[in-house]
């Protein structure tokens, strides 16, 4: 095993002491000078004709500067399918949607202004679910499709499906067989930070965005259409990354707040923020999507998987965003965790009258494995087998080629379910029942990036100065999962410098290379990547200089030394055949020759290499660039196959509960999540993704959902939307990372952003099942819903 | 939000006037209930009245009976060494209010004026059989507690009155209290609540004192039950007489936080796990 300088070390993070003392500047604390901010009117009925707007008041209020609506800009056309508008002109289709604007010079007034729009509306009945969108003459959310032409369904024009091998056959050959229904409801991302920018054009007419995004050049090239829109053929916009308090999944997309805002401030010739509250947040942002889950798989007589058919129906909401792709990650566990030979897939996604949804992290994922391994365990009680054992009969190993085309380069799995076998104790305690139960539940997930766009790359610069210092010009986005001590980490250990002299720059579409977003578990792999595609080029061109400029250098060095040390006998060096490109070593921001005697003057710190390599005649400063594109492919995710990834990851959760028979409260006791991460980079980052991502989970188990009436969120607060607070965490939890170097990842590693959420929920639910015998197939797991189920199973 | 005047006076005299003198005026103590209301546009006052600076309104007094100022905060409830023995039932409501910066600026006052059927405070300041001491430009008047709750948000008081303090007669040495809550997680308003206060010689229940949070317009004294179990020996079986009694004389109603049909549940196993936990049974 390579013995690595700080791979694997405890390091500080460089953005912390800073976001701890409130000195870092999120979108709330930004200024422009001049700036009006700007608020939005929404529409408050889900489903309506407008008949008029009335504008005049608000424009007569002093501060206004300007009130837009459909009507006196140009129109904007948004969304993945091109479905939404910035603003809406002729129909609302769903409750949150932005039907007028206000900039003001400050927030109550434009708040006030808001309030003035009056909006006449022809209310037409709308659709809540996606089986009522999908009967026969319901009414459609879309009559038209983006290019015009007129649309018979309600069905949202994406496909995904899979099939492989052959279905009817592996139905026959099955001995056991278990079939169910599992939902998840609307969950919001719940980000520290809420959502909001600043727009500012220059008199060149090109734009800047400060944004909170995790997808700058994606976004960029989303404005620049927008821009064109608006008239403004050829012109830029330019987006800046503030420190931001979470993302989760909400800057996947661009926003029509974000466009809204692009217009006031165009029209106004002022910078304008919109910045959402709270609630505004809750309300008007959009949520992760609720699903109906089917699955139906079987095993033979020794347990052997044999077929699984999945169906998937989506309520997507009134608009698409790119978080309508979730069933391209669905598709993963589906045909790929576990080893089974004959699948299908299908998804459907159907527009409603709900609030329109995105990404949230996962992807998909949480809430495909919460069906399937929930469904798992249902049929190892089916088929009398100990669900451990029918997981570890099933068991993914490396070097196989899953029916979705997925290349398994390393595989952990039966390494974590070992792992969280041993550690809840599960011999001694699976089936011994009495409120007290243990439950476990395994996880795929990408690890080596996601291909869901034509390029899955990421580039970097690296930029050297007279000092030694390493800047680091990157498009990854820093959004409190740590990203930055990763790359500060695998600069230092790539280029051979010390961790203080990396400094990260702010992400900006301005001085950053291309990267195609910060998602899909992807920063580290990506980042670690081309950081190490670009420190070696930088190394280098440091050793090809090295030739001529260290041998003076350190020459110049002896000489003080002798000084210094009168009788000094220096051991004879051959430069010619030392400084030889091959020799040249940095280690912590020192040149040498490697494997050279240890004489304190053979070490040349950096910074004086570089200074004697810029001042000089025909100087030169350094600085190194890569692009790196992973080794996967864009799947047709109409036939369901490709390699998405270049490397997946596997993991299992275990967790052990209590069930209180009469309040239907479950208390966790603890929990136990193993997880392959390829190689640790920085393991206090790594544990603080984990632990981030379990008290998701549980919020996802237990406690959180968006309740919707006709279209309206009821609980657009943290009053009624519950997500675990550190009072919830009150168990001990043991994390077990599992290291097997992955030929793909940088210094071995994989992407572990999202895994720590996607199995809490089945574990939980199979913990449930355990030790009271009810089986909860609809999250969240409230108390109602466990008592309402005890009670069910008295009654029998 | 729209905009409103402050006023911090030094005075209950002053605040009174001011109070009589500019229309829909409010005051305020911690705030932590007015202005949740205020920013969500269900209030919209014209002045807000501070009773910060009033002296004597946030301190607390025990000699024989105890004193508690309007304006003590729920963490003084809490730090406070002598009401830990003197009226444990409070000091336990006080540490499952809130948070500690909540708990921090939210008053005792402000819990009872608020008139929310969950408010932790109240319910056992209702078991505790509390008076409140009311004050107006005209006298002052006590009011038991049993009386001061009329219907959600709304108080016995006119809008010209001031809450100024709390009476809480001390409970004799065989006195024994619990409290539970439960929220949809740990830190939360309560779905159901149950304070239950019990005077014991030997077996037999002298005094018992029930009441529920979150099933009724108010907070909600259980007197049946209370008369259930006073001048019996208190077994498993008439605690689960209790449980269904409790269950079945609350009136709540199904919301966000929970169904009418699990706060019945709820307040019942609340009312014979008190009993338990209080005659020391261990779970039943
Ligand atoms: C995040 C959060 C969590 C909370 N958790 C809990 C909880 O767990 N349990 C719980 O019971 N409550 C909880 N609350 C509610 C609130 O904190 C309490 O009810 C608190 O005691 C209110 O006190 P206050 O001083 O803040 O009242 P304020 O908000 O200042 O006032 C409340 C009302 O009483 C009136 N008022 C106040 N004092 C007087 C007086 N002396 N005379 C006349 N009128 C007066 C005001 O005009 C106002 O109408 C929570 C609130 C928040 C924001």
């Amino acid at each position: 095993m390579t013995d690595f300088r700080f791979i694997g070390k405890r390091i500080s993070r460089p953005d912390g002491p800073d976001k701890a003392a409130g000195k870092a500047h999120y979108i709330h604390d930004l200024k422009r000078p001049g700036m009006l901010f700007g608020k939005i009117k929404f529409s408050q009925h889900a489903f309506a004709r407008i008949k008029h707007i009335d504008t005049s008041k608000a424009e007569r209020i002093p501060g206004v500067k300007a009130v837009i609506t459909a009507q006196n800009t140009p129109e904007i056309r948004i969304g993945f399918l091109r479905d939404n508008f910035a603003l809406k002109k002729e129909k609302v289709r769903q409750y949150r949607d932005e039907v007028a604007a206000v900039a003001a010079i400050d927030p109550d007034i434009a708040e006030e202004a808001v309030e003035q729009i009056r909006v006449e509306y022809e209310i037409q009945p709308g659709i809540f679910s996606p089986d009522e969108a999908l009967q026969k003459g319901a009414p459609l959310i879309h009559e038209n499709d983006s290019r015009g032409r007129a649309r018979t369904d309600n069905i949202v024009p994406i496909k995904f499906h899979h099939e492989s091998g052959d279905l009817g056959a592996g139905r026959r050959s099955a001995k056991y067989m278990v079939e169910g229904e599992y939902s998840t409801p609307l969950v919001q991302q719940s980000c520290m930070g809420t959502a909001g920018c600043i727009a500012e054009f220059d008199m060149n007419r090109n734009l800047t965005l400060w944004a909170k995004t995790q997808i700058p050049f994606l976004a960029q090239r989303d404005f620049n259409r927008a821009l064109s829109d608006m008239g403004l053929q050829d012109k830029n916009t330019r987006v800046i990354v503030p420190t931001l308090g979470g993302a989760f999944g909400t800057g996947l997309d661009t926003h029509t707040y974000e466009y809204i805002t692009i217009l006031l401030a165009f029209r106004t010739g002022h910078p304008v923020k919109i910045l959402y509250s709270r609630e505004e947040e809750f309300a008007y942002l959009s949520p992760r999507q609720s699903s109906q889950i089917r699955i139906l798989q079987g095993c033979d007589s020794n347990g052997k998987l044999v077929f699984r058919k999945v169906e998937v129906l989506q309520d997507n909401g009134a608009y698409t965003s790119w978080g309508a792709t979730y069933p391209s990650v669905m598709m993963l566990p589906a045909t790929s965790l576990y080893r089974v030979p004959n699948v299908f897939f299908d998804a459907r996604l159907v527009y409603t009258n709900n609030t329109y949804c995105q990404a949230m992290r996962g992807y998909g994922n949480p809430e495909l494995t919460w069906a399937l391994e929930s469904n798992l365990d249902e049929l190892a009680e089916e088929a009398g087998i100990d669900s451990y054992e029918l997981r570890r009969l099933n068991c993914n190993l490396p070097g196989e080629t899953t029916p979705m085309g997925l290349k398994i380069s390393t595989c952990g799995l039966k390494e974590s379910l070992e792992s969280v076998v041993k550690k809840i104790e599960w011999k001694k305690k699976h089936k011994k029942g009495k409120n007290r139960g243990v439950g476990m539940a395994s996880l795929i997930h990408v690890g080596g990036g996601a291909r869901i766009y034509k390029s899955d790359a990421s580039g970097i610069i690296l930029k050297l100065d007279d000092f030694g210092n390493v800047y680091v010009y990157h498009g990854g986005v820093e959004m409190g999962q740590g990203l930055h001590a990763v790359l500060t980490t695998a600069v230092a250990e790539a280029l051979g410098v010390r961790p203080e002299k990396v400094f990260i720059n702010p992400t900006d579409t301005g001085t950053c290379p291309w990267d195609v977003g910060t998602h899909a578990s992807r920063g580290t792999f990506m980042a670690g990547n081309a950081t190490l595609l670009a420190a070696d080029k930088l190394r280098t061109k440091i050793f090809e200089l090295a030739t001529d400029v260290y041998p003076r250098e350190v020459k110049k060095s002896l000489e003080k030394y002798r000084k210094k040390n009168p009788g000094y006998q220096p051991p004879e060096i051959d430069f010619k055949k030392a400084a030889r490109l091959e020799n040249f070593d940095i280690k912590d921001g020192y040149l040498s020759i490697k494997d050279g005697p240890a004489e304190p003057w053979l070490n040349l710190e950096l910074g004086r290499f570089l200074r004697a390599v810029h001042f000089r005649s025909q100087g030169q400063m350094l600085t190194a660039e890569a692009f790196y594109d992973p080794p996967n492919e864009l799947p047709d995710f109409e036939k369901g196959y490709g390699n998405i990834s270049a490397t997946y990851v596997y993991g299992t959760q275990g967790v052990e509960v209590e069930v209180d028979t009469e309040t239907g409260e479950v208390k966790i006791l603890r929990l136990t999540a193993a997880h392959e991460v390829g190689k640790v980079l920085n393991p206090e980052g790594l544990k603080g993704q984990i632990y981030g991502a379990l008290a998701q989970g549980i919020g996802y188990a237990l406690y959180e959902e968006l309740k919707t009436e006709k279209g309206r969120i009821l609980n657009p607060n943290f009053k009624d939307y519950k997500i675990p607070t550190i009072q919830e965490m009150d168990f001990p939890i043991d994390l077990d990372f599992i290291e097997i170097a992955d030929e793909f990842g940088p210094f071995g590693a994989k992407g572990i952003a999202e895994p720590g959420l996607v199995p809490t929920a089945p574990a939980i639910a199979n913990a449930i099942y355990d030790a009271v015998g009810v089986r909860i197939r609809d999250l969240p797991i409230t108390p109602e819903k466990v008592l309402a189920e005890l009670k069910k199973l008295e009654r029998r | 939000m729209k905009r409103f005047d402050y006023f911090l006076p030094q005075s209950l005299e002053e605040a009174l006037e001011l109070k009589k003198k500019i229309p829909n005026s409010r005051f305020i103590a911690g705030g932590t209930d007015l202005m949740v209301q205020i920013r969500g546009g269900e209030l919209k006052p014209s002045a807000l009245i501070s009773l910060r600076s009033i002296p004597d309104l946030s301190s607390i007094e025990i000699n024989g009976s105890i004193r508690i100022g309007a304006m003590t905060t729920v963490t003084d409830l809490i730090y406070n060494p002598d009401l830990e023995h003197q009226a444990k039932l409070l000091v336990d409501a006080a540490r499952r209010v809130g948070s500690p910066q909540i708990r921090n600026v939210a008053t005792v006052g402000g819990n009872l004026c608020n008139c929310s059927p969950c408010a932790d405070l109240a319910l056992s300041l209702l078991v505790l059989e509390a008076k409140a001491r009311i004050q107006s430009l005209s006298g002052t008047q006590d009011v038991p507690l049993q009386k001061f709750f009329e219907s959600p948000g709304k108080s016995c008081l006119s809008p010209d009155q001031i809450l100024t303090d709390i009476f809480i007669e001390p409970v004799s040495s065989n006195t024994k209290s619990v409290f539970l809550k439960k929220g949809r997680v740990k830190m939360d308003l309560a779905v159901a609540s149950v304070a239950l206060l019990l005077e014991m010689e030997g077996e037999i229940c002298r005094k018992a004192r029930v009441a529920a949070g979150s099933v009724a317009p108010v907070p909600l004294r259980l007197q049946k039950v209370e008369v259930l179990l006073e001048g019996q020996a208190l077994s498993p079986e008439l605690a689960d007489l209790a449980q269904r009694m409790a269950s079945e004389s609350v009136a709540p109603i199904s919301d966000i936080r929970g169904t009418e049909e699990y706060r019945r549940q709820i307040v019942g196993v609340y009312v014979k796990r008190g009993l338990a936990q209080i005659l020391g049974w261990g779970l039943v």
